[in-house]
């Protein structure tokens, strides 16, 4: 067990600086609460937790009612593994004891942030194609000059074999060619895909860990 | 741990691995389950061929190849989801973000690097140094040994840059992020810090005139062979297959955490290369990567190489200064 950084202490810290994170920090915090079994002591929850704690790369901390832990490098198949830090603290609610945990994930606040980057990445490579163009096409017409435009043949065998024969190279097609070593629609993608990622992740894992907390928690 | 003796080499000292076709275990289930999983590799390799060698000019394009390949990608994604090879490979996720930013910097900015400065300028000057029109005999070739050349010529030219970043330390300090995995799947080809990925690019392949057919076979080859190096499914591979081409199984023994078992099978397709220089060992590893299959966060992936490089260079620096130092006390002890 080692030192952990006390995710309680963030509001005031956010405070502080007079940044207001509660109303952001849901992109990369999970919060939420699991019933105790009846009668279920906080020792005897966190005990039942003790399992997923005692991972490779995990460091925590229990005081009173309350675990706050740390995870570095952690491996694939580590249930938590999206997680870095956390405190899960024992509370009696109305209907009996809870267990509330609020949770960081680096993970989550990346996939959230990658679309912005890849979309960076789109017009890096639009402003790269546009410098370079008049270069290219400069060299293009070159090469164009010196080569002579070669009809090329099949071998026989694949002649004799019916594979369609290669086809002349079209001399309008080339001008009306678009850049394709520039075209951003690629990066466009990936935002797109990275974004889709982020919504799936960030209610998959919610419900994932919850699962994992009520099982945990509740199962005889 | 005893390990397994492999020629002269003892392999698995350091971490279980499997030695010997005999040995691995084979696809559990029915008739049509085993019928799938037996035949699966050979009937795509051979559907792409035939696809590729008829399809009419009009569809024997790139973008038809991009199609086919992101199709065969979500395919091959579902069948390590019906029949994984591990379940402690098991995607999830944390490792598909990873992997996509991983893929996705491929599409993306190391194709611009690659364009101005990377591999396809060395190729391009190479070309135009040369009068390379004397190789024009290359495309009068049939289609399928042209296909074939491309692709051995650029796995063997692959197969030396690879053995050599496990050889040549500053070369091995960009590879080694790409040993940090410690799971396989499909994209976990694409894992790795991006000087290296830019180095691999390098290929001897790309010098040589060829029709566009004979590169669009090429590609499906290699894609219908390569990818199974990464990929998190058990198959019953032909045995032809595992002499001829590189497996996930030959590939899971290059990434265990046993350091004699990743001096092997270094090619990316033709796994006959390592055959024939000595380099291959048949079988199989569950427990991947580096210090005990510690995983490594995509900053330190990013930032590996320069750090352990500094490392290390602090390092002996200060070892020799050290060593000079005690030369220069052992100078001025007086002469008695």
């Amino acid at each position: 067990m080692g030192d952990v950084p006390a995710l309680r202490d963030a509001p005031a810290r956010s405070a502080k600086s007079g940044l207001n994170l509660r109303f952001i920090d849901w992109i990369w915090n999970i919060r939420g609460s699991v019933p105790l079994a009846p009668g279920q002591s906080s020792d005897e929850a966190f005990s039942r937790l003790d399992p997923l704690f005692d991972q490779p790369g995990t460091t925590y901390e229990r005081t009173g009612d309350a675990l706050s832990f740390a995870k570095k490098d952690q491996a694939a198949q580590d249930k938590m593994s999206i997680f870095d830090v956390g405190v899960l603290q024992v509370e009696q609610s109305a209907d009996g004891p809870v267990l509330r945990y609020r949770m960081a994930s680096r993970a989550l606040l990346f996939c959230f942030l990658a679309p912005f980057l890849f979309l960076a990445f789109g017009q890096l490579i639009v402003a790269v194609g546009m410098m370079t163009a008049p270069a290219t096409e400069a060299a293009e017409k070159d090469k164009k000059d010196e080569k002579k435009e070669v009809v090329r043949k099949l071998n026989p065998i694949d002649e004799f074999l019916g594979a369609p024969a290669p086809e002349k190279p079209k001399k309008d097609d080339k001008s009306e060619k678009k850049d394709d070593k520039h075209s951003p629609t690629a990066a466009y993608v990936f935002a797109a895909l990275f974004a889709a990622l982020y919504v799936v992740g960030r209610l998959l894992e919610d419900r994932l860990i919850k699962n994992v907390f009520r099982r945990s928690l509740q199962t005889p | 741990m005893d390990g397994v003796r492999v020629g002269n080499r003892l392999v698995g000292t350091q971490s279980p691995v499997t030695i010997g076709w005999e040995n691995i275990p084979r696809v559990e289930g029915g008739p049509v389950k085993q019928f799938i999983f037996t035949y699966f590799q050979p009937a795509v390799l051979f559907a792409l061929i035939l696809f590729w060698y008829y399809a009419p000019n009009s569809i024997a394009k790139a973008s038809t190849a991009i199609g086919i390949g992101i199709a065969f990608k979500l395919l091959l994604l579902a069948l390590e989801w019906v029949n994984p090879r591990y379940a402690s490979w098991r995607l999830t996720w944390k490792e598909l973000v990873t992997d996509l930013f991983y893929v996705g910097l491929g599409y993306t900015v190391l194709g611009l690097v690659e364009n101005h400065i990377g591999a396809d300028v060395v190729i391009e000057a190479v070309r135009n140094s040369y009068d390379w029109e004397k190789f024009a005999w290359f495309t009068s070739m049939p289609l399928l040994v042209q296909a074939f050349l491309i692709l051995f010529i650029f796995d063997f030219g692959q197969y030396w840059m690879h053995r050599g970043m496990h050889n040549f330390y500053p070369l091995w300090l960009t590879h080694s992020v790409h040993h940090y995995i410690t799971q396989l799947n499909i994209n976990k080809g694409a894992v790795g810090n991006p000087i290296e990925l830019l180095l691999i690019g390098i290929g001897i392949g790309g010098f040589f005139d060829f029709l566009p057919r004979a590169a669009l076979l090429a590609g499906a080859m290699g894609m219908s062979i390569g990818i199974y190096q990464h990929i998190n499914v058990r198959f019953n591979t032909p045995a032809w297959w595992r002499f001829l081409f590189n497996t996930t199984e030959h590939h899971s023994l290059h990434h265990s955490q046993d350091f004699e078992a990743t001096r092997s099978n270094y090619a990316a397709n033709f796994i006959f290369i390592d055959r024939i220089f000595g380099t291959c060992i048949d079988g199989e590893a569950e427990l991947l990567g580096m210090e005990g299959g510690r995983r490594m966060s995509i900053r330190e992936q990013m930032l590996f190489p320069f750090t352990e490089g500094w490392k290390t260079t602090k390092e002996r620096l200060g070892r020799s200064r050290r060593a000079k130092g005690q030369f220069a006390e052992q100078d001025t002890v007086p002469a008695e």
